[in-house]
């Protein structure tokens, strides 16, 4: 009974127990948002942090991340480093091969905007959002495991308001 | 051989025209002419008293003036470096590949070829492996470039 008390308001609790009535959208989102399997996407310096933060000092596993190295089984991307001009269209078909819901958390200056290679560089994209669309900013150059982790769970906030029919079909190109 | 011991071996057994640079580091450090870039490699690798048979670096230069190509043998039998560079013109930049040489020069004079433009006669894969396949924007690595990308720094 433990979980069930901790269901939204939709839960109704029959005497006796044992049954549950709940909406799909929320019992969905909710074990979404506990297992948050993330790709694996490391490109410079920031992904130093992203290991420390999977590693057992941080531990990344306590929140049900796991980091998977297809984008067909992730839910959310963490682009930890600076993107290049080259590097961007593979970005973008990573973003393009996960299922939905997917979202993506841009870590770090150079994820954001390009960071200390905003000015004078002819390799460095201005910022992943020019690419894909960004759910969750964590700056830092590189951001601290605290910081990602909050970060982390600003996903999973924002994930458990999402709506089962903002992800279904072509209304999803609008977003 | 200390470095003297080494320049000295060198300017007297090769045959060519070599310029030696006074410096303060460990390592000797000659300006070799462009005609004599591969005899001059070809020199110090084969040569049983050198044996330089590894390059560590190889790099190419815009000092705003003139192109420069800057090599950096070693030798992994004898425990000895030195540095040399070639004066490329800087209307026409070319110079002879020395990857049949040192394997590891053919990566070098990629990497050359297209951040800086220079043109390199004999090399056998040049292609692009730093830059997009579909860039056309010119050398970046040379001076006074400005690129269609590039947000410059703004005046303080």
């Amino acid at each position: 009974m433990g979980i069930i008390s901790k269901l939204p308001v939709f839960t109704e609790n029959l005497p006796g127990g044992g049954l549950v009535t709940t909406s799909l959208n929320q019992i969905l989102t909710m074990t979404q948002a506990k297992s948050l399997w993330y790709l694996l996407f490391g490109t410079a310096c920031c992904a130093i942090e992203l290991m420390a933060t999977g590693a057992s000092r941080y531990d990344f596993d306590r929140l049900g991340m796991i980091f998977r190295a297809s984008p067909r089984q992730s839910d959310l991307m963490i682009v930890a480093g600076t993107v290049t001009y080259k590097m961007a269209p593979i970005v973008k078909r990573l973003y393009d091969q996960m299922a939905e819901p997917r979202y993506v958390l841009a870590m770090g200056g150079c994820a954001i905007g390009g960071g200390p290679f905003y000015y004078d560089s002819y390799s460095v994209l201005r910022g992943i959002d020019k690419i894909i669309p960004v759910d969750v900013y964590v700056p830092g150059c590189p951001p601290r495991p605290e910081a990602l982790l909050q970060g982390c769970l600003e996903v999973g906030k924002k994930l458990r308001t999402q709506k089962l029919e903002d992800w279904s079909g072509p209304k999803n190109e609008s977003r | 051989m200390n470095p003297a011991e080494l320049t000295a071996y060198i300017t007297s057994n090769f045959s060519g025209q070599l310029e030696t640079v006074e410096n303060d580091q460990a390592e000797p450090y000659f300006i070799v002419p462009l005609s004599d870039l591969v005899p001059f490699s070809k020199f110090i690798h084969d040569d049983p008293q050198l044996e330089l048979n590894y390059l560590m670096n190889m790099a190419g230069v815009d000092t705003g003036e003139q192109f420069e190509v800057v090599l950096n043998p070693c030798s992994l039998v004898n425990m000895q470096r030195l540095f040399f560079k070639v004066v490329l013109d800087r209307g026409d930049p070319k110079f002879d590949t020395v990857s049949n040489l040192w394997a590891a020069a053919n990566w070098y004079e990629r990497e050359i070829w297209e951040l800086y433009g220079f043109e390199i006669t004999g090399h056998p894969n040049l292609k692009r492996f730093l830059l997009p396949d579909d860039w056309d924007d010119g050398f970046p690595l040379r001076k006074g470039w400005v690129g269609k990308n590039v947000i410059p720094l703004p005046e303080k």
